[in-house]
């Protein structure tokens, strides 16, 4: 460590914007506030489901760019690169559970959900 | 919303109390005799030789990464010695009781073992073996090899480094404590469902092994995110990317898993946890519990684990195989490539371990077919190596001898692997000896790698090589001891022998379980020599060269031997991959630098030392329902790592005539060698 | 605090000038990889929380949609990302030098973080005391494990700027304190990003069903 620098002059410092973090924060809450109002419109549950997700979606994306300035620079590349080579892990995990759980659940509990109170639930 | 838990229970001692002792049993008494008596002599021969200040100065404080790197591979050796008599004593009973007529011992209806006990011997074999002999050794070398092969002078993160390591030692703490103080988990290593619950399992061993299991998770997460970082932002000028050697590339996509893996089973054993502690309904049997989540959960992490462990072996062959055939690694690309299918391809297929649950049959067809490609970059791999030796000049020194037995047994288990893969082969042999012998041949295949590596380094790191003589004999008796021991068992699994069998039913398979108990004799003869090899080369001590095989390749063999503590006097500038033998052909390998800079280094600190020992005491604590005691040590390692974040740690710094002092006297810059208290960064600034 | 070492050239085998590397990038890099196994760790619940979100693991008890509160989630959600905001532009202040302004964003998100935990406290106690507690059932159990530990992450964020606070006034902006407060950034704007998955997976699909 010998030269002596400014710690303030680091990029990722210098990176933060009073305007970008407006945007991230409007995006973000008019996102999900659109999500909560779609919730409120009674649309069959496909529908709804398929909305709010491409809603919530829009809004992580845009916290990505917005409040953690997620880019290909020098000072955010290896960030960037970490990040998506995790997100197929994400999928993965949550889509394969599903999958498998619904498919055993649908293979040994056939009568379940017509016994109980007959909600439809994340796995149907 | 505490659970009441079966017993007494003090608000001072929890659920301790001497009736926590063994006394009765002569296993374990006779253990702790043992045990007893070896610590008293290495302490008292610390005391003896007047030790003590250096051991805590030099090694207990340290952040250096070579020395961190030997205490994983300590740690990891004793360990391995723990698990293998554990095994021992389960082939032992095996045998033993084979058959109604078989005899009973020491309170045993067949053989010597109740089944109380065999079950926690079994238990702690796989915990031991895989979280504090196996994971210990591959992070320790990879903690001492990783910086040197990338012309770094330390980790990224040194003090996380020492952390990783004492949060480690203080899970290994637990298992051994659980020997004499109360019992061990009987619920196997995975922590079977709704079995590892209170209602069936109301005494502490389960908790034992979830807090001995949490502490060392925490600790490889740790060590992830320093090895990824390391080589990610660490790597000497000039090395780019595909300069880097093999290793470093195995070794990022091993953290990578560990760093995505880990968590997942964080998350699983925390529901057990509470589900123990605050009886939520996560795995129990009823209230709704889902016993199958568990082992979903725990296999996401469990089978990429196996690759985090098998990924560094193969990246140590592709160290020691180009070594020792004095030639460049067949397919540098591909094999990066291969490195990075298997990790990702291994993230997918965890399913493959509970065909048998039910989930169906496209399910179990896809995870069939996700796990049978896997066979092709670790295919790619193996046929890289074998053409590295094609047209090699090639040294059969101990090394290459493990790394070649190695090649075959990662053969036969990856073939018996992908018999497994087939899920309707897997419905006859699921939770039979088949399984046990196949993936004991890949965990011998990690250990060949594991042996390998450590005598190929050994005089890089300690200034003398490990005995030829001894190594060998050592090495030709472990190979016939693993093959007695476990071929026999691919025959008895499809003879119908379960796992984790305390008894025997048919008399008829008498022979085999005598080939697999002669095995493990040999076993014990393999141990005299491999420790008859250390006495000899501590006892000679012959000096290493600096590139001490003759034929290095890699940028660790241009340090001195033994290695300084500050790796490299100048960081060397890369002009291409396997730097040394560039330089080799270039006639500059001897070439040192002409000019030093002063080095900035990290100081020494006990704090990782005391997070660990507090950590112990605090899974000791909670495990026995000692609350007070529990956010007692919970509370003072968060204020620990408080108190030193105020601390300014700027580290000390070595002048430029420091180091070329140390450079022409390299047995006073090794890191066996005691170094003097040098100024910190701060004292030299108010000058 | 600077030092004055001397220049040795680089030739084409060693590098004497190569020892200065960026601590502050190594250290937020590092956070991130750390983060990055936090988010697996969400995973994990989620998919978790997909699984039991069955009647077969209510024993009889609510499921999602009789546990939450939708618009009191919404208003969770303003106000959690007014604190990121408040948090960030206090690092703005930080761009500029600027202590005082600082110490207030750090302040303010402290307030609203504590905000965001009270209603969400409220609520979860609230379903305890009607006997739908983590205990009663393997869906409550899940249910409560991820609002919880998302929870834990705000109190140990709210820990974090309360030293980084201490840590400012004694320190100032020295390069630890800066690259500390780069994390605690991190750190912030991530549990943000899973409350907003949390809202979309438990209040709005939970809430519809």
């Amino acid at each position: 460590m010998s030269t002596h620098y400014d710690p303030l002059e680091h990029p990722e410092v210098q990176q933060g914007s009073a305007g970008r973090y407006l945007a991230a924060f409007v995006a973000s809450a008019a996102l999900m506030g659109g999500a909560y109002y779609a919730s409120t419109q009674k649309l069959p549950l496909v529908e709804f489901a398929a909305t709010a997700a491409v809603l919530s979606l829009a809004a992580l994306v845009s916290q990505l760019f917005l409040f953690f300035g997620l880019n290909a620079s020098q000072a955010q590349i290896w960030k960037s690169i970490s990040l998506f080579l995790a997100i197929p892990l994400f999928i993965v995990t949550i889509g394969l559970t599903v999958w498998a759980f619904s498919s055993l659940y649908a293979r040994t509990m056939p009568m379940d959900g017509m016994l109980m109170s007959g909600q439809p639930t994340l796995l149907q | 919303m505490q659970v009441a838990v079966d017993g007494p229970w003090s608000p001072l001692l929890g659920r301790l109390s001497l009736a926590a002792i063994p006394y009765d049993n002569p296993i374990l008494v006779t253990t702790f005799a043992i045990v007893v008596v070896l610590a008293a002599v290495i302490v008292g021969a610390a005391f003896y030789f007047g030790k003590v200040g250096y051991i805590w100065r030099e090694w207990i404080t340290t952040v250096d990464h070579k020395k961190i790197g030997v205490m994983y591979i300590i740690l990891g050796l004793v360990m391995l010695f723990r698990g293998f008599m554990d095994g021992a004593m389960m082939r032992t009973q095996q045998l033993l009781a084979d058959g109604p007529a078989s005899p009973g011992y020491l309170g045993a209806q067949h053989g010597y073992l109740p089944p109380y006990h065999f079950d926690q011997i079994y238990t702690a074999h796989g915990t031991l073996m895989l979280f504090f002999a196996a994971t210990p050794l591959v992070a320790g070398l990879g903690n001492i090899i990783i910086p040197l092969q990338i012309g770094a002078r330390d980790m990224a993160f040194p003090y996380l480094n020492a952390t990783s390591l004492w949060l480690t030692m203080a899970g290994a703490a637990l298992c051994m404590i659980s020997l004499f103080v109360g019992e061990f988990s009987n619920a196997t290593w995975v922590g079977l469902m709704p079995f590892s619950e209170m209602p069936f399992n109301p005494g502490v061993g389960v908790d034992y092994w979830m807090w001995a299991f949490q502490l060392s998770s925490l600790g490889t997460t740790f060590n992830a995110i320093n090895m990824i970082a390391t080589i990610v932002k660490m790597r000497a000028p000039g090395m780019s990317w595909f300069r880097m050697p093999v290793y470093c590339w195995s070794s990022l996509t091993t953290n990578i898993i560990g760093l995505t893996i880990f968590p997942v089973v964080t998350v699983a054993l925390t529901m057990l946890g509470i589900d123990r502690y605050f009886g939520t309904h996560f795995f129990t049997a009823g209230y709704g519990g889902n016993f199958m989540l568990y082992i979903n959960l725990f296999w996401i992490w469990g089978h990429p684990e196996v690759y985090f462990l098998m990924l560094p072996a193969f990246g140590l062959f592709s160290e020691i195989v180009p070594t020792f055939s004095n030639k460049a690694l067949f397919g540098y690309a591909t094999m990066v490539a291969a490195s990075f299918s298997i990790g990702g391809i291994g993230w997918v297929v965890w399913a493959h371990h509970f065909f048998t649950m039910g989930m169906g049959p496209q399910l179990n067809g896809y995870f069939s077919a996700a796990t049978m490609i896997v066979g092709i970059p670790t295919g790619v791999k193996a046929f890289n190596w074998l053409f590295t030796m094609y047209r090699g000049r090639i040294t059969f020194a101990t090394p290459m001898l493990w790394a070649i037995i190695g090649l075959v047994l990662l053969l036969v288990g990856g073939l018996t692997g992908m018999m497994l893969s087939a899920s309707v082969f897997d419905y006859t042999v699921h939770d039979s000896l088949f399984v046990v012998a196949h993936f004991h041949c890949m965990v011998l295949v990690i250990g060949s790698a594991l042996f390998a590596a450590v005598t190929y380094w050994w005089p890089k790191v300690f200034g003398f090589k490990l005995d030829e003589v001894n190594g060998r004999l050592y090495y030709f008796t472990f190979v016939v001891a693993s093959l007695l021991v476990f071929v026999p068992l691919f025959y008895l699994g499809f003879a119908g022998v379960t796992r984790r069998l305390d008894y025997i039913y048919n008399p008829d398979l008498k022979s085999l379980l005598w080939v697999s108990e002669g095995g493990i004799g040999v076993y014990f003869i393999s141990l005299f020599f491999f420790l008859k090899m250390l006495y000899i080369s501590l006892r000679d001590q012959i000096p290493a060269a600096s590139d001490s095989w003759g034929t290095g390749r890699t940028l660790e063999w241009l340090t001195h031997t033994p290695v300084p503590f500050y790796n490299f006097a100048v960081t060397p500038q890369i002009n291409s991959r396997d730097e040394l033998a560039w330089r080799k052909a270039n006639g500059v390998e001897n070439v040192q630098p002409t000019q030093y800079v002063p080095i900035h280094l990290p100081n020494s600190t006990a704090v990782p030392f005391l997070i660990g020992a507090l950590s112990a005491v605090f899974g000791f604590a909670i495990t026995w329902r000692i609350w007070w005691l529990s956010i007692a040590s919970l509370a003072a390692i968060v204020i620990i790592i408080i108190i030193r974040s105020f601390d300014k740690n700027e580290g000390y710094v070595l002048s430029a005539e420091e180091i070329a002092r140390l450079e022409s006297r390299p047995d006073l810059a090794s890191i066996i060698a005691e170094q003097p208290k040098r100024s910190s960064l701060a004292h030299v600034e108010a000058i | 605090m600077a030092t004055n070492y001397a220049k040795a050239e680089p030739s084409a085998l060693w590098n004497p000038s190569a020892d200065e590397h960026d601590p502050i990038s190594a250290r937020t890099y590092g956070f991130w990889l750390y983060l990055l196994s936090d988010a697996l760790i969400f995973t994990s619940l989620f998919a978790s929380y997909a699984v039991l979100d069955n009647p077969s693991n209510a024993a009889g008890g609510p499921l999602a949609a009789g546990a939450i509160n939708v618009s009191h989630g919404l208003l969770q959600t303003f106000i959690i990302l007014a604190s990121v905001l408040a948090y960030s532009l206090a690092t703005v202040s930080m761009k500029n030098g600027n202590k005082a302004g600082l110490t207030l964003g750090i302040i303010l998100a402290m307030v609203l973080g504590g905000a965001f935990l009270y209603i969400s406290g409220a609520d979860l106690w609230a379903l305890a005391a009607q006997g739908n507690g983590p205990t009663r059932s393997a869906f409550l159990s899940i249910f409560f494990t991820l609002l919880l530990t998302h929870g834990l992450h705000i109190v140990i964020g709210l820990l974090w700027m309360v030293i980084m606070l201490v840590q400012i006034s004694v320190f100032g902006f020295t390069k630890d304190v800066v690259g500390r407060l780069l994390n605690l950034r991190l750190f912030w704007q991530f549990q943000a990003t899973i409350w907003v998955c949390v809202y979309f997976y438990v209040y709005l699909l939970g809430g519809a069903v």
